[in-house]
């Protein structure tokens, strides 16, 4: 893969991190916690439209 | 003694796994094994073998996960699909896709689902929003691809729905159920009959599934010609996401391949040019990461892909699998078979409306042909529905075994 092929949003992700982490209040907690399940989650939707195109 | 029956057949039935994963594993990296692997790619066969309708193995994939396991425990076959129905059409429905034809509700309850194309005018993506789609495919397909092929997704903008609602609820979660499905029924083969799980992982060529799901194939011939650049860079912002794709869903232990399904990209549907400039240069990047990620990959190349065989062959040894559907498989295996397995060959035709005896005729031209030194799977050029007669697939199966010994 090539530069031409570098995209605003990245393969596996809808919503990136670091938009959401602008939505949200100081984290005081564990924030790659936070972080690591925005990112699984998001990864579902991915894969759940990407499916809809590609297996059915 | 039940206990130790069990456990004797759970014993065998290990070793058999054993035997032929180590079988349909040496061949696909085009080694001799000890004798010719048997992968069918069976489909609504199986629902003619077990005693359902098309009807029962699309709409309940219960029903075509048991028609797979009942024909895997009656057939010597090492490896075959967990359901190579594939399209659960309950899960469409619940999307509101329109565009599958049903059995039994848009075709007779026994002929196979259908894929319905849209005409050019109402393709699911319009000419002049190539740029949308390259900007971010994912934020297209979810805001704009996919209120059109949902009878239920509202459209951006609109008020939203109940219906539009539950289609992510309940197509989210039977998509999840379905998927997480195969794990336990790949577990069942294993333990049932001793039978590998022959694919793992979706692989489509950017072109491909530009023109299946997109464009419509008329609409992109047009584009072809009236936006090509725009076509090939369509085709570069969706090669990310399909490497990816296809890797998510790849076999952990790197033994059995993703696998790609070519129909469209070639001669004459497409003209040598558009191959050469546009739809190899979009796909063999994706091929040569999934094999640096130490994946092989199986080219189900339906159709005839003959002018195509030279730039296959340019490809890393033992990267790819390729499987003959409409080519003559003799020449396929002059041209590739000193770089990789080939697979299939067996005309559908035949299975369907042959003699076993025919079948078996068959099927030794095509063993003495391309098996010689190993690297060759046996299987039918295209995906078997229930056209295939029982006798003959039992031809194939029991003629392979027999005479495919090394």
């Amino acid at each position: 893969m090539s530069e031409k092929n570098k995209q605003k949003v990245e393969p596996g992700v809808c919503i990136p991190w670091e938009q959401k982490l602008k939505e949200l209040p100081e984290i005081s907690g564990d924030k790659e916690l936070v972080k690591r399940i925005w990112k699984e989650n998001d990864q579902l939707a991915y894969t759940y439209i990407w499916h809809c195109l590609l297996s059915f | 003694m039940k206990k130790n029956k069990r456990y004797n057949v759970s014993k065998n039935m290990q070793k058999l796994y054993a035997e032929r994963l180590k079988r349909y594993v040496t061949a696909m990296r085009n080694e001799k094994p000890d004798k010719i692997p048997i992968r069918p790619f069976v489909a609504e066969f199986t629902a003619k073998y077990a005693g359902y309708t098309c009807q029962e193995v699309a709409h309940d994939y219960k029903k075509a996960f048991d028609a797979a396991r009942k024909c895997a425990a009656d057939f010597d076959w090492d490896a075959v699909v967990g359901n190579m129905v594939y399209v659960w059409t309950g899960l469409t429905q619940a999307i509101g896709l329109k565009y599958y034809a049903v059995p039994g509700i848009d075709v007779p309850p026994d002929t196979g689902f259908q894929y319905r194309e849209p005409p050019e005018d109402q393709a699911f993506m319009r000419p002049d929003e190539y740029d949308q789609l390259i900007e971010d495919p994912t934020d297209f397909l979810f805001n704009v691809w996919l209120p059109r092929v949902s009878n239920d997704v509202t459209q951006m903008g609109q008020t939203s729905s109940y219906r539009s609602n539950l289609s992510f609820l309940k197509g989210g979660m039977a998509m999840m159920q379905y998927f997480s499905d195969f794990g336990p029924q790949n577990a069942l083969l294993r333990s049932e009959s001793g039978t590998v799980s022959a694919i793992s992982g979706i692989l489509k060529a950017p072109f491909d599934i530009l023109a299946d799901k997109l464009r419509g194939y008329i609409g992109l011939a047009m584009d072809l010609f009236e936006r090509p650049k725009k076509v090939l860079a369509a085709c570069e912002a969706l090669m990310p996401h399909l490497l990816h794709v296809a890797l998510s869903g790849a076999d952990p232990e790197k033994n059995v391949p993703i696998t790609i399904w070519m129909h469209r990209g070639c001669v004459p549907f497409i003209s040598k040019n558009h191959f050469e400039n546009l739809y190899w240069p979009t796909l063999k990047p994706i091929i040569e990461q999934i094999w640096a990620n130490g994946h092989q990959v199986l080219f189900y190349a339906e159709g005839k892909w003959a002018a195509h065989l030279d730039a296959f062959a340019k490809l890393p040894e033992k990267s790819i699998i390729y499987h003959v559907d409409q080519d003559d498989i003799f020449e396929v295996h002059k041209i590739l078979g000193h770089k990789f397995c080939i697979s299939g060959g067996i005309p559908n035709f035949l299975l369907g409306y042959g003699t076993p005896q025919e079948v078996r005729d068959y099927c030794k031209k095509v063993i003495d042909g391309v098996a010689r030194d190993g690297g060759y799977i046996m299987d039918a050029s295209a995906i078997i529905q229930n056209d295939a007669k029982i006798e003959n697939i039992k031809a194939m199966t029991e003629f392979t075994r027999d005479y495919g010994v090394y």
